[in-house]
């Protein structure tokens, strides 16, 4: 166990008109604590192409992940995948990057454009070695990690983003490099770098995507442990035991809920001060001594899941988040940019002023919050505890 | 004199932000501001009777609706 995460992100976008993407990434975490990822573009685009990518890199994450070899991935897939009636081949390109134990990075290329490694913000030529499996031409390597190392994969749908139209050859290997060396010193999450990728491929495709193209980008990043207080404990003698659990971890902690909040500023022996500043259609933040964000609790959190649930998908809402000044904003910034592992104190008292028809907030649907958070949370490769009370 | 509105879930549903924001419109239309402190809390155990408003520690139950006559007969006339 060291003090290094990796934080995974993944985007893609179709061909323009097709309904599937013929590129797919696939993750799979390992009991042993290392990660797979595969990131396989599939001949061609629509279906076929989805069913080809899908299948290998389902096959090679699967396999890998048992401990099998490469060699015996690579022949599992050209005996399994269907044969392309038109083209008369099989064919899907891949890459791999195995992540072992936070420690090493392994890289298997094939044919795929060539990740790319930033070290220090910089462009980092690794050194590969080639070999012939099945009469495919396959690089490997493997790489120490460092903290901050950013590793890059994409399919060719990048760097052909603009042939014909931006560029005479495409946005060139270089031109990415520059690119994302600039996006990587600004602190943007994996997914948010991919996106931010993918995004402007589109954009140089004029918004017609002339081939599915997808980038999957590896941060590696220090552990940064953070603390979420959610509703008053059911049985009221929990409070203190509750309180002294919370604020012994180390981390930031937020606090949502205005009773919540009072048991905690009671406990504190601090003011909460609410502030009066409506941002949005998000109720108030307030500040108390000793918590780094507090907040009201089940409209607040509700806006949170939104973005949550938007960030793991197309991430469309990145912007409504990034800047914004109210408390759902806030608590996204903190937990999805900033957090890599969480712990979530909640408690299960019922208030019954919610516990009306009219209103659209009830026990279930709070209860079910913490539900959907923690696991949108945990897609985004963070490590969540739940503790209920 | 202290007037303190409630920010909780409950009464956000209920319309708080429009009592706070129609309270802040009429204390600055009055010239009030050096007489009235308003302020905002949690969740006052009366959610069913929200939006909850206190006038020095005097519980009110206003809606966005009664803000207008709620002013006048609760604040202004005893400024």
């Amino acid at each position: 166990m060291n003090e290094l995460t990796c934080d995974i992100g993944y985007k893609s976008i179709n061909h323009a008109g097709e309904q599937l993407c013929g590129d797919h990434v696939e993750v799979v975490e390992q009991e042993d604590g290392s990660t797979v990822i595969v990131l396989a573009d599939g001949l061609g685009s629509g279906v076929k192409a989805s069913i080809l990518s899908t299948l290998t890199s389902k096959i090679i994450s699967t396999m890998l992940a048992a401990g099998l070899s490469i060699e015996e991935c690579v022949e599992t897939i050209a005996a399994t995948l269907p044969v392309c009636s038109v083209r008369g081949v099989a064919y899907s390109t891949f890459t791999i990057i195995r992540l072992i134990r936070n420690q090493t990075a392994e890289l298997i290329q094939y044919d795929n454009p060539q990740v790319i490694v930033l070290r220090n913000g910089e462009n980092w030529e690794y050194p590969r070695t080639e070999t012939t499996i099945g009469g495919k031409q396959i690089f490997r390597s493997l790489i120490r990690l460092q903290e901050d190392d950013v590793f890059i994969a994409m399919s060719d749908g990048c760097p052909h983003a603009g042939i014909g139209m931006a560029y005479n050859f495409g946005w060139k290997r270089e031109d990415i490099i520059k690119f994302m060396e600039a996006m990587s010193l600004c602190g943007y999450t994996a997914k948010n770098l991919s996106t931010l990728l993918v995004d402007e491929c589109n954009k140089l495709y004029g918004g017609e995507p002339g081939d599915d193209a997808t980038s999957c980008v590896v941060r590696i990043r220090k552990r940064v442990p953070m603390n979420m207080l959610f509703g008053p404990p059911s049985n009221r003698d929990d409070g203190e035991r509750m309180m002294n659990l919370f604020f012994a971890k180390e981390g930031k902690h937020i606090i949502c809920g205005g009773t919540t909040s009072s048991i905690a500023a009671k406990w504190l022996n601090k003011p909460l001060r609410p502030s009066l500043s409506f941002e949005g259609d998000i109720p108030p933040i307030a500040f108390l001594e000793g918590v780094d964000l507090v907040t009201e609790g089940v409209i607040t959190v509700n806006r949170v899941v939104e973005y949550a649930k938007d960030y793991i998908g197309d991430n469309r809402q990145y912007e409504a988040w990034s800047n914004g000044k109210d408390g759902a904003s806030m608590i996204s910034r903190l937990l999805f940019e900033e957090a890599t592992d969480i712990n979530f104190y909640v408690g299960r008292a019922v208030n019954p002023a919610h516990q009306n028809p009219d209103l659209p907030i009830n026990f279930n649907i709070k209860m079910n919050l913490v539900k959907e958070l923690s696991e949108a949370l945990k897609k985004m490769g963070k490590r969540i505890k739940v503790s209920y009370f | 004199m202290k007037v303190t509105v409630c920010i909780g879930s409950s009464c956000h549903i209920k319309g708080s932000r429009h009592v706070v924001e129609q309270l802040q419109d009429l204390i600055a239309r009055d010239n009030l501001s050096d007489k009235i402190e308003l302020g905002g809390t949690f969740c006052m155990g009366k959610c069913q009777q929200g939006v909850c408003v206190t006038v020095d520690g005097e519980f009110f139950s206003v809606s966005p609706e009664t803000v207008g006559t709620f002013f006048e007969k609760e604040i202004k006339a005893r400024v």
